[in-house]
């Protein structure tokens, strides 16, 4: 939009319109997007995009950190975490690698989706799971609401860092 | 760590707020903005999981 606005106002600008006229030509740049400066032979931009995915999902918000988005990396912390803390107080299953069927192997992608806190909801967890009772299936879905929702931020932090609406 | 004991509401409530408060920071930029739709999300989400349940009972028994 803003660029658009450039644009016509130079266009319409006899000054710069000659200034243009008299300019040499300068050679393109075949490797480089002119709106969002990534370039397509080092393709540090998306390497870098990568790498705060990454540690985003290692440390819920970190991602939104690095990018210097407060507001949302303190949030995503604290969502993250509550939600581990209550998964865990409520003895909720946390599920370990090489389940037997389907469910506990999804179950495992979305625990682990909370990166690091999985370690910290398996230490909070002393007395293991108890699914016997209704806290305890809360407990279940707690832990993996918050797996899933680290990985949505995680690919939001994505989306920010590649300069996309985000 | 001491296990939690809530009621089925109060953990409902817990969770809509939580996921609501994520859902407002991460989905919209101007703080207003932010509010209104983690309201609308915590609204949402309790007055549909009320009407399911309601919707459950026949079936419950």
């Amino acid at each position: 939009m803003f660029d658009d606005a450039i644009v016509n106002k130079t266009a319409n600008d006899p000054v710069s319109v000659a200034n243009a006229e008299q300019a040499e030509p300068t050679a393109p740049i075949p490797d480089a997007h002119p709106q969002t400066g990534y370039s397509e032979k080092t393709g540090s931009y998306d390497l870098r995009a990568i790498a705060i995915a990454i540690t985003g999902w290692i440390l819920p918000g970190f991602g939104h950190a690095l990018l210097k988005m407060w507001g949302r990396a303190v949030t995503i912390f604290l969502a993250v975490g509550f939600l581990v803390y209550l998964g865990a107080g409520l003895r909720g299953n946390l599920f370990a690698p090489g389940g037997d069927d389907a469910f506990a192997r999804l179950g495992y992608a979305a625990d682990l989706g909370t990166g690091s806190f999985y370690f910290i909801a398996r230490s909070l967890e002393g007395s293991g799971p108890d699914v016997s009772h209704a806290d305890g299936d809360y407990g279940t879905r707690f832990l993996a609401t918050a797996g899933v929702l680290n990985l949505l931020a995680a690919l939001h932090a994505y989306e920010a860092a590649r300069r996309r609406k985000a | 760590m001491v296990p939690l004991h809530l009621s089925h509401f109060q953990l409902l409530l817990l969770f809509a707020v939580i996921i609501s408060l994520a859902f407002g920071t991460l989905g919209r930029r101007d703080p207003l903005e932010r509010l209104k739709y983690a309201a609308w999300s915590l609204a949402m989400f309790v007055l549909v999981a009320i009407s399911l349940g309601w919707l459950m009972y026949p079936f419950s028994r």
